[in-house]
């Protein structure tokens, strides 16, 4: 079973040595061995970090680094099309740089480094047994080995037209990393950039109000709040986020299809001109081959980052009230153990307003109540999956370590007191803090599932 | 020296300056995203506080000034090449530039260009042919637009200065140095325009200062003194008398709450008691905004500890008494939190959005319909140097100029 989640993070790598092997046509025996080292060392490096910080930190350097290329990527392709648009143009030609010897090795090794850590975190934690971790490395030595060498004999059956430009197979060994990554929850860096967007938006919409001067929606018709209303959906965070995804591919695309054709002003014989104009543009079309392709695997890591197949506890909310005091109590131990380590949702309602919140023990074992709301999000609650709490709306996972905390999709933190018997909750505080949090990311009253 | 300043020029009018600069503000938003999630805010703050950020902002402004000289500068070069004024050969101004050997006449060459639709002007040593209309309009709008919208940033993130007060009817304006005018009257009113819901209306009268009569809406706003009145909240300021067998003597304080709209409710302790008052507006009957009408009634909730000792409402100049406690309310006024904004970076920024529409408007039309096509020719001993340049419809003005270079070259060798 592990073996076949493995198949599309092998995958990835072996499309990477493809790419390189095809980019770097005279360096083919040192791509192939220096990426079977890099993956052998990524794997080994990436395991050793799961097992001295398991949990959310080594997730979080990984996704890092994984985020950190796309984020070159960025650079590459403004950079690209910049040097598009001008015949004397020039900023970084960079070709020195491609053409040192130790060019093309680097770039195989790091990127078979990553492409190993991904492929490592699909794999279960090995818990101190040193044997174990020796025969995962050696294990990792021989299939890449193997899959390597299966890439160099697969590239030579490749039709020799379809070249690899340096945009385009940066741009083709980035999408085949994060191909790999979007496979895995922790390391998928597409919703937690939607999300970003999202509050982006969300902030810049409330500057830009208050910057220009512009009345609150306290004074804006109905109908006009709606549409601006519309720019905290998570709608906006998943366009914005797909631009952000795929502009630096799409960039790199234009930057081809639009360079500038070479000068044939010199050429007196109208048919030679034409000749070497349909001859570079062939060439140009034969180059658009590796970023369309990377177009499309961009577009099916963008698919199972939103299509995660993740089974969550969801729990139907208990109706709870409050005492003669406002006060909500809920009971330690009764129907439900508060301290079993799942979430439990209740919904409180007082005076035609209701607030929808859960109860959850920490890993610290810290009792927390929490809206099941965050201060982003429409309020479409939260569900829990191993170690995390799941936000419905933005799909962002948050480490149970956090909850409690405030801040970003985390759940709105409530005060509350634990005594003896159970938790006492304010139905007041409850209720304002649910309005306010459901009345800033709605831009309604109310809502919520 | 001068070697210094023409780097210092090169640089500062780079087309790569604007895209590095945003790339830097990029990775510190990225880097601040790490550590909070109020991330805009955040770079807001950090930048306001740091000279190197801030220099690097203004360096976009610069650059498009120096960009605005710079293709100024060209395009006059340029124009005068065309208009066969220029007495140097024009290098480095067109986009491609051949030398052919040369015929001893342009007449017709200059007969071909204008049955290809082109417009033509021949001196004895020049001929030059244009068609379409430049976008060099359109771009420096397009760069001064940049400029203000950069510069008002810049302007807004480094000076602006705010400060929350409370406007209350019947009360001076508040004002930094006080003496402002008397808030004569606070309305609310609905409103019949397609954005606005709502009209506010806050009329002041002349102060002994010397400020003008002055009547403040929602949008645009207006100035005072300098600052730009920017109604935020509305609240009620209602004087609160309460009195409880256990205090004495009686509470009273003018108090700002924030009830509105009706449902809303805010929370007043009495100072050195342990009494609480829970304070909402009655939603009248009749879904008329007590705050328009001016017909305000409270409800309320009175708390001793978490005990809860009476609810029930009373309207403005009413009360309430029970068992030795007297809840009353004398006067309740419109009150309207209001932020008093120094920032003239925002005038900018509007100027900047009005300048990207005029760009725009300008550059489709002419992009899609009329592009600009140039070519000169320019005599020099035996050769003709030959000069191209277009914006838009590439393709079709590259054959046009390859066939007037074939023409001139074909014509060389049948009259030797």
């Amino acid at each position: 079973m592990v073996a076949l989640k493995l198949i599309p993070h092998l995958l990835a790598w072996v499309g990477i040595v493809l790419v390189l092997l095809r980019g770097f046509p005279r360096s083919r025996s040192v791509i192939t061995a220096v990426g079977v080292a890099g993956f052998a060392l990524g794997v080994a490096g990436a395991s050793i970090l799961l097992r001295s910080y398991p949990g959310e930190i080594s997730f979080g350097i990984i996704r890092g680094v994984v985020a950190g290329v796309f984020l070159l990527l960025w650079g590459v392709a403004v950079a690209t099309i910049y040097r598009s648009t001008a015949r004397e143009f020039q900023i970084f030609s960079g070709e020195k740089l491609v053409n040192a010897p130790g060019y093309a090795g680097s770039v195989a090794f790091l990127t078979s480094l990553i492409a190993g850590a991904v492929c490592v975190c699909r794999l279960p934690v090995i818990d101190g047994a040193t044997l174990e971790f020796i025969l995962l490395v050696l294990a990792s030595v021989a299939l890449s080995y193997a899959l390597a060498y299966g890439a160099k004999a697969v590239e030579k059956f490749l039709p020799s037209a379809v070249t690899v430009s340096q945009p385009a197979l940066i741009v083709a060994v980035v999408a085949l990393l994060l191909f790999s990554s979007s496979s895995l929850i922790r390391l998928d860096i597409f919703s937690p950039l939607s999300m970003k967007v999202m509050k982006f938006a969300h902030d810049f919409v409330h500057q830009f109000f208050e910057s220009m001067l512009i009345p609150d929606h306290l004074f804006i018709r109905t109908y006009l709040w709606g549409y601006i209303g519309l720019l905290f959906g998570k709608e906006v965070g998943f366009w914005g986020g797909l631009i952000i995804w795929f502009t630096p591919v799409v960039l790199i695309l234009l930057a081809i299809r639009f360079e500038i054709m070479p000068s044939v002003a010199h050429i007196r014989q109208g048919a030679q001109r034409r000749k070497v104009l349909a001859a570079a543009i062939r060439e140009r079309r034969y180059r658009l081959v590796i970023p369309l392709l990377a177009l499309l695997i961009f577009a099916a890591a963008a698919y199972r980052s939103s299509f995660p197949s993740v089974e969550y506890w969801d729990p139907k909310p208990l109706p709870v009230l409050a005492n003669e005091a406002g006060e909500i109590f809920i009971p330690r131990k009764g129907e439900i153990d508060l301290e079993d380590g799942k979430l439990h949702k209740y919904l409180f309602k007082q005076g035609g307003k209701e607030a929808r919140f859960f109860v959850l023990l920490t890993p610290a074992g810290q009792l927390t109540v929490d809206l099941d709301a965050c201060a982003i999000c429409k309020p479409d609650g939260y569900g829990q999956a191993e170690g995390t709490v799941y936000c419905y709306y933005c799909k962002t996972l948050i480490p149970l370590e956090t909850v409690g905390k405030p801040g970003g999709c985390n759940p709105v933190p409530i005060p509350f007191t634990v005594k003896e018997d159970g938790v006492h909750i304010d139905g007041m505080t409850m209720i304002n803090i649910w309005n306010t949090t459901v009345q800033a990311t709605t831009g309604t009253k109310g809502g919520g599932k | 020296m001068k070697r210094l300043l023409n780097a210092i020029w090169t640089v500062l009018s780079s087309r790569t300056l604007p895209p590095l600069v945003c790339g830097v503000f990029l990775l510190t938003y990225i880097g601040i995203a790490f550590g909070t999630d109020d991330t805009l805010i955040a770079l807001m703050a950090f930048t306001r506080t740091s000279s190197v950020l801030v220099v690097l902002l203004a360096l976009i402004p610069l650059n498009s000034l120096c960009r605005m000289l710079l293709e100024t500068y060209r395009h006059h070069k340029r124009r005068r090449a065309v208009n066969c004024k220029e007495v140097e050969t024009p290098y480095g101004l067109f986009d491609e530039s051949v030398t052919v050997p040369a015929l001893p006449t342009f007449a017709e060459l200059e007969e071909r260009l204008n049955s290809e639709g082109y417009r033509c002007r021949r001196t004895e040593r020049t001929l030059a042919a244009w068609r379409g209309i430049s976008l060099f309009p359109a771009r420096m709008i397009f760069l001064a637009a940049v400029f203000c919208l950069f510069a008002g940033i810049l302007i807004s993130l480094t000076t602006r200065s705010s400060r929350r007060m409370n406007v209350i009817e019947g009360e001076p304006l508040p004002t930094a140095k006080g003496g402002g005018g008397l808030v004569e009257r606070i309305s609310l009113m609905k409103s019949s325009g397609a954005i606005l819901d709502k009209d506010l209306i806050v009329e002041v009268a002349q102060s002994d200062a010397g400020d003008g009569r002055k009547i403040f809406g929602l949008y645009p706003p207006s100035l005072y003194r300098g600052y730009f009145v920017y109604p935020r909240y509305l609240w009620i300021a209602s004087v609160i008398r309460f009195s409880a067998p256990d205090i004495q003597p009686a509470y009273e304080k003018q108090s700002a709450l924030n009830i509105h709209p009706p449902g809303k409710e805010d929370r007043l302790e009495i100072p050195g008691s342990p009494y609480q008052i829970f304070i909402s507006l009655v939603k009248p009957d009749d879904g008329s905004d007590p705050y328009m009408t001016g017909r305000i009634t409270f409800l309320f909730k009175i708390l001793k500890g978490k005990n809860l000792l009476f609810t029930g409402s009373v309207p403005t100049g009413g009360e309430f008494v029970q068992d030795g406690y007297r809840l009353a309310i004398p006067d309740s006024r419109r009150m309207v939190k209001t932020d008093f904004i120094q920032d003239y970076g925002v005038l900018l920024i509007w100027t900047a959005a009005i300048l990207f529409i005029c760009s725009g408007c300008v550059w489709l039309p002419v992009a899609v319909f009329l592009p600009r096509r140039e070519m000169v020719f320019v005599r020099e001993h035996d050769v003709i140097n030959a000069f191209s340049r277009t914006e838009g419809r590439r393709r079709i003005h590259a054959g046009v100029f390859h066939e007037a270079l074939d023409l001139l070259e074909a014509r060389q060798s049948t009259n030797p």
